[in-house]
């Protein structure tokens, strides 16, 4: 296993010592070689650790750098996305509001026609009141404002429900 | 003796060693999960290379973000091109970074450092 890790020329060096100190007797000259040699790997070994400990502590100061620029971005992108849906539902609002005036204009041309051509005749030849025709008219023209609003109400609801729709069929 | 080519990932480094011309190219991103198996053949070739290398010999070394066990990898490269170096021969070890990236900049500094061999810390403009 050491041989396939990534300090396994220094675990070599210490595997050596450690046989090396198996051995049963020793002379001068051979402790000082090994001496020698330890000290070399073992300072070799620290000025290592030095600067891969310094290479990484600064690596990792540019990887904490780069989040932050990512996190500011993801801000960016949030608050752009926000007003982009304030927009888009401004815009649709707006749509949805021209389509609900044009409908309640229909009905109430629709309801002037009929109110004309069939109960007006209808009153006059019965009620000999000119007022309730006008009164009639004017409960139409009352009721515009108040029916546009619950027209445009509705037609936004089911605009809302039809883009949660869609946007959990994208998910 | 034949080159060397590794396609680079989104987590390791392109590597394109050249016997013939001497110039041994390194780019990308370095963090595999695996650094000894990305790393020993990149040591294998260095040191068939140290045996017989071109007169000069230079490093492209161009990386934009690596892990610390590649660090240590990246050390041993240097290591090996020492070796031709002390022999005798032409090194050269290009340290490209991005312009605005004061960490790869130093970073390169301190391999110079440690390697004792001649560096020239190249900035790039970034993509």
């Amino acid at each position: 296993m050491a041989k396939q890790s990534i300090y396994h020329r220094e675990s070599d060096f210490l595997e050596k010592s450690k046989e090396f100190l198996k051995k049963k007797s020793y002379s001068r000259e051979e402790l000082q070689l090994e001496y020698k040699q330890l000290l070399e790997n073992y300072e070799e070994l620290i000025d290592q650790v030095k600067i891969i400990t310094k290479i990484s502590d600064r690596l990792q100061n540019k990887l904490n750098k780069t989040n932050d620029k990512l996190e500011l971005t993801n801000d960016q992108l949030n608050d752009t996305n926000i007003k982009l849906n304030e927009t888009i539902d401004a815009l649709t609002e707006a749509k949805i509001g021209r389509r609900a005036g044009t409908i309640v204009m229909f009905v109430v041309i629709t309801l002037f026609i009929v109110s004309e051509v069939w109960i007006e005749p209808i009153i006059d030849a019965n009620i000999d009141n000119t007022w309730v025709g006008l009164g009639l008219k004017l409960v139409v023209a009352i009721l515009i404002k108040p029916g546009e609003d619950l027209t445009n109400k509705y037609m936004l609801k089911q605009a809302r429900k039809k883009q949660l729709k869609e946007a959990k069929q994208k998910e | 003796m034949d080159n060397l080519f590794i396609e680079g990932t989104k987590q390791t480094p392109e590597v394109k060693f050249e016997a013939n011309t001497g110039i041994l190219e390194i780019k990308g991103r370095s963090i595999p999960e695996n650094t000894f198996e990305f790393f020993n053949p990149v040591l294998l070739w260095l040191e068939e290379y140290s045996k017989a290398p071109v007169e000069k010999t230079i490093v492209k070394v161009n990386l934009e973000y690596f892990n610390t066990s590649s660090s240590k990898y990246i050390l041993e490269i240097f290591k090996r091109v020492k070796t031709v170096f002390t022999d005798g021969h032409n090194v050269l070890v290009e340290w490209y970074y991005e312009e605005d990236d004061e960490e790869m900049m130093e970073t390169g500094e301190d391999y110079e450092d440690v390697s004792g061999l001649p560096f020239e810390l190249i900035s790039v403009e970034e993509d």
